[in-house]
């Protein structure tokens, strides 16, 4: 004969035991014990988080519960979760706020800002989304953006995309010499070796170069159809 | 026992900073530990004549402000593994640290090297004021002209009125022609006007330029200039050593004779 005075629901976390308002707690806790003896085949030793609905328990009672529970099947009590729907709405909510910023972040990727001036050692120039900077930044200046970055002009400073950890950001200049280049977790430096250079400025064959991630290694390369190909947005 | 120099002159583009890395890499090529600590917060330049500007993560702000641990913000020299370098904030200015941040700092690494060096900012407001603040001796650097030599005769007066006594005489650029000539004041006559010890003087030397730009300090080759910063770091180690003849490669013919040696 199936007796009615507690059922057991799952959801994701785990178990939900409704528990019937008008049987005696004796009776009740007896029938607790059968349920989940006759279920411990099924429930394994799994953990699990367990929610108490349909009786108002005290904490010496729902102790009483719990330890009934695990005296007759092998399933672990992780927590016991409160029934109350404001929590659940709050948690359902801030899951959605999280999804939504997600997505945000997203879009900050394909938006963009224009900065014109060049960027002198001391400045930092901070951006949620992409940049492109008409002019130079100059040795000691900072370029911090979440998104990409483009030099028009040559990149002699330092810069950090992908600021949000996004290690598919790049950062391209039409001449690129930078100190230090970050792009998500990623930090490349300039070398060290620069064979005896003379101060004079030296009018070399520059070409536009992008640098991204791959490998989870910073690769500087000349801007050619192959390369674009394989960026990402 | 480590301890703290500070290097300091009071007029800007005496040679400050070129003095410390030259020194730093000096005591670290006769053996010693050395900390170099930029100390021109906005300004800073000591990376840049070590050579090391792209390796700077974090800096001395960072570490006050608690942002990285001490050991983040140190930089290894390329050419000597006993000398390191802490660099300077340069998007901040001399406010964004005070004189007890500075000493609680250099308390810090005090257990860990022989020598710690203070490259002080030209002025003499808040950031001369850290800069000092934990010094145990001092370095004044001046070039044989007047304004320099007004400048770090008061330098002298508040390094006294902080109470730093061991103060040494730095007579950068130096150009025994012309004090020949008369038209330079000569080492003699710089320390009767300050009345200081000199520990060294330091020839005008064209490898200086060179060195300074390239990023290689040198401190120990065979350059009048790099003899003559050798010379100063053994002095610093208490060493005697006899002031080097400054003229030696003035002359066209010790630079024909250098050319055959």
């Amino acid at each position: 004969m199936s007796n009615q005075s507690v059922v057991i629901k799952s959801n994701k976390q785990g178990l939900i035991v409704v528990l019937d308002e008008k049987t005696d707690w004796e009776s009740l806790k007896r029938d607790v014990a059968e349920k989940f003896h006759a279920s411990a085949k099924f429930f394994g030793n799994a953990q699990m988080a367990l929610c108490f609905q349909g009786r108002r328990l005290s904490f010496a009672e729902e102790q009483e519960l719990v330890e009934t529970i695990s005296a007759n099947c092998q399933i672990q009590v992780v927590c016991i979760v409160d029934e109350n729907e404001a929590t659940e709405n709050a948690m359902r909510q801030a899951l959605e706020r999280q999804r939504q910023k997600e997505e945000g972040d997203l879009m900050n990727l394909q938006d963009g800002r224009f900065y014109k001036g060049t960027l002198r050692s001391g400045q930092v120039l901070e951006s949620e989304t992409s940049i492109v900077i008409l002019g130079d930044v100059n040795p000691g200046a900072r370029v911090v953006s979440k998104g990409n970055v483009i030099v028009l002009g040559t990149l002699k400073g330092n810069v950090y995309v992908g600021a949000s950890g996004n290690e598919s950001a790049f950062v391209a200049a039409l001449s690129m010499d930078p100190m230090q280049i970050r792009i998500g977790d990623v930090i490349a430096r300039s070398s060290d070796s620069q064979p005896a250079k003379s101060l004079r400025k030296k009018k070399t064959e520059d070409t536009p170069k992008i640098a991204f991630v791959e490998d989870g290694n910073i690769y500087i390369e000349p801007i050619t159809k192959e390369v674009l190909n394989d960026i990402n947005l | 026992m480590s301890e703290v120099i500070v290097i300091t002159s009071g007029k800007g583009g005496v040679g400050k900073t070129t003095s410390t890395a030259n020194i730093g890499t000096g005591l670290a090529k006769l053996g010693k530990s050395v900390v170099m600590i930029d100390t021109d917060i906005g300004l800073r330049n000591l990376d840049v004549v070590m050579g090391l500007e792209n390796r700077i993560v974090y800096n001395l702000v960072d570490v006050v402000e608690g942002n990285c641990r001490m050991k983040q913000a140190l930089i290894k020299d390329k050419r000597y593994s006993n000398l390191y370098l802490l660099p300077s904030a340069q998007t901040r200015d001399k406010t964004a640290v005070n004189p007890e941040q500075m000493k609680k700092l250099i308390e810090e690494l005090r257990p860990e090297f022989d020598y710690i060096l203070l490259d002080c900012p030209a002025g003499i407001e808040q950031g001369f004021k850290n800069a000092i603040a934990a010094a145990d001796r001092a370095l004044i650097v001046t070039t044989p002209e007047v304004s320099a030599i007004r400048d770090a005769d008061r330098i002298i007066g508040l390094l006294e009125a902080n109470d730093i006594h061991q103060i040494n005489l730095i007579v950068n650029r130096l150009r025994m022609d012309m004090v020949k000539r008369g038209d330079m004041m000569s080492i003699e006559d710089v320390i009767d006007i300050l009345a200081i010890d000199l520990i060294g003087a330091v020839p005008d030397d064209e490898h200086i330029v060179i060195a300074t730009n390239q990023g290689e300090p040198l401190a120990g080759d065979s350059s009048l200039a790099g003899t003559a910063y050798m010379n100063i770091c053994k002095r610093i180690l208490g060493e005697e050593v006899p002031l080097m003849n400054l003229e030696a490669s003035n002359g066209f013919f010790a630079k024909i004779a250098k050319l055959f040696k």
